[in-house]
């Protein structure tokens, strides 16, 4: 039986589509669980963004109480929460949740000046709370960060990069906070 | 000539332990899991206690309370050092994700609690800092390490009893459905273990032509790219093991996706591990 050369010729191109077709069917299903991963660990971060905003009105009213003059302090936490409820993109998220850690912080370290707050077993319990959830958004930060790092990775590499932008892939923002955050706002000095 | 094969196997199993084994500057866990006291501070009596109950309470529903002592955290935070030491280990059942670690650090004096996802409900942070204050750190303050630990292991083991409404009567037989291989691992394996036994002549079906081992190979490269060298060394010792041994009874755990160690257990069906439990960073710590 001769096989003749064009059937064989045809056989090959067959196997090269089909190929292509398999390659182009398994990159897809990869960007698509990759990508599955990052908008999952993102919601894991938005949950515990949102558990800690709830803790902050607790807080609040509990330090009140004992910090009669400590207003200042206090208000910068009550509006760094607003600015993490309201924050929309990944960056804004990273920047207010920074934010809003500074402005505890400072808190807490103030409260070391109230002993009787401190003994509180309310706040105690607060403190705990606030630390856990801190904790918890370091956790899942790191792990999407990581889910980013994969993905990102998978869209730029060859050939996968050639279907991702086929498919509408885009890259995945970090969740990281600006250094700017943390800067000290200039003071401008008018000259009159 | 079939020695030299058992040499390329066992050389190759032990490579692909080490590399894969890896736990970077954590104390590994001992053979007794639930219990390591590496910080050498607890009796041997308190040790067998929570040995103990531990393995008759992951017997009930697969809850894992393992207790670790480290006479030092090697630089990092007691957060991240219990973290990664309780999700490399994976303790807790991988259905109830019921994992609790108790860790203590000597040098640093700190003592933390690591929840696992699924006892986050019954163990709030603000609940396992009470616990440790009320029945863990005024011991812990005294050096009393051994009544400490006691205390505080009985206090969250009773808190979880009572409140999952655990019937300590029973034992079920639990069997755990984890199989040894991950099912991927076995195809792919089999796939190369077929055509390389193929070809090295020791099956009998010598007629199918290269092209249809080539492009099994390309389809192969294109797949989605969750295989690291690790797995690809554990896959060739799978291949000698095919070839020299047809079914090798090398009992193994999954987890190397993600990095995660395991300890492989040569015939022996009474060492402890994790059973695929997650962690989120919940619990508290406490300086003494």
């Amino acid at each position: 039986m001769k096989m003749k050369k064009g059937s064989i010729v045809g056989i090959i191109i067959l196997v090269v589509i089909a190929l292509i077709a398999l390659s182009a069917i398994g990159s897809y299903n990869d960007l698509v669980s990759k990508k599955e991963d990052v908008d999952s660990k993102y919601s894991d971060i938005s949950v515990q963004l949102e558990r800690r905003a709830d803790l902050i009105p607790n807080l609040v009213n509990t330090v009140k109480g004992y910090m009669e003059h400590e207003e200042n302090i206090i208000d910068k936490v009550t509006k760094a929460r607003e600015n993490l409820v309201n924050a929309k993109t990944v960056e804004e998220k990273a920047n207010a949740n920074q934010e809003l850690t500074t402005s505890i912080n400072n808190l807490i370290a103030v409260v070391e000046n109230y002993p009787d707050l401190k003994a509180n077993e309310n706040f105690i319990n607060l403190q705990d709370e606030l630390a856990g959830t801190e904790n918890r958004i370091a956790v899942a930060r790191k792990d999407y960060n990581d889910t980013v790092k994969s993905y990102n990775k998978t869209i730029k590499s060859f050939p996968k990069n050639l279907f991702a932008s086929m498919f509408g892939f885009d890259e995945a923002d970090y969740f990281e906070a600006k250094e700017s955050s943390n800067e000290v706002p200039n003071v401008s000095f008018k000259e009159d | 000539m079939y020695h030299l094969k058992r040499i390329n196997y066992l050389i190759l199993i032990l490579l692909s332990l080490f590399i894969t084994g890896k736990v970077n500057a954590l104390v590994n866990l001992t053979d007794k899991f639930y219990i390591n006291d590496y910080a050498n501070i607890l009796s041997s009596e308190t040790e067998d206690y929570i040995y103990e109950k531990s393995v008759n309470l992951e017997k009930i529903d697969g809850t894992q309370i393992v207790v670790v002592t480290v006479k030092n955290l090697e630089g990092k935070s007691i957060e991240d050092y219990s973290l990664e030491l309780a999700r490399i280990y994976e303790i807790g059942s991988k259905e109830k994700n019921n994992g609790l670690l108790l860790l203590l650090a000597l040098e640093e004096r700190e003592f933390r609690v690591e929840v696992g996802t699924g006892l986050e409900g019954i163990l709030p942070d603000g609940k396992t800092g009470r616990f440790q204050d009320k029945y863990i750190i005024p011991y812990l303050k005294e050096n009393s390490f051994d009544e400490g630990i006691k205390n505080g292991y009985n206090a969250f083991y009773n808190e979880i009893v009572e409140m999952n409404h655990l019937d300590l009567e029973i034992a079920e037989v639990n069997q755990k459905q984890e199989p040894l291989y991950k099912l991927e691992w076995l195809i792919f394996s089999g796939f190369i273990g077929f055509f390389v036994g193929m070809y090295s002549g020791i099956l009998k079906f010598k007629k199918i032509p290269i092209i249809y081992f080539a492009t099994i190979l390309t389809f192969i490269c294109f797949l989605p790219n969750s295989f690291s060298i690790y797995f690809i060394i554990n896959i060739a010792a799978f291949i000698f093991a095919f070839i020299a041994f047809g079914t090798p009874s090398i009992g193994r755990r999954g987890g190397y996706y993600g990095g995660s160690s395991y300890r492989s257990n040569s015939g022996s069906h009474s060492f402890h591990s994790g059973g695929g439990g997650s962690f989120g960073g919940g619990g508290s710590s406490r300086h003494f």
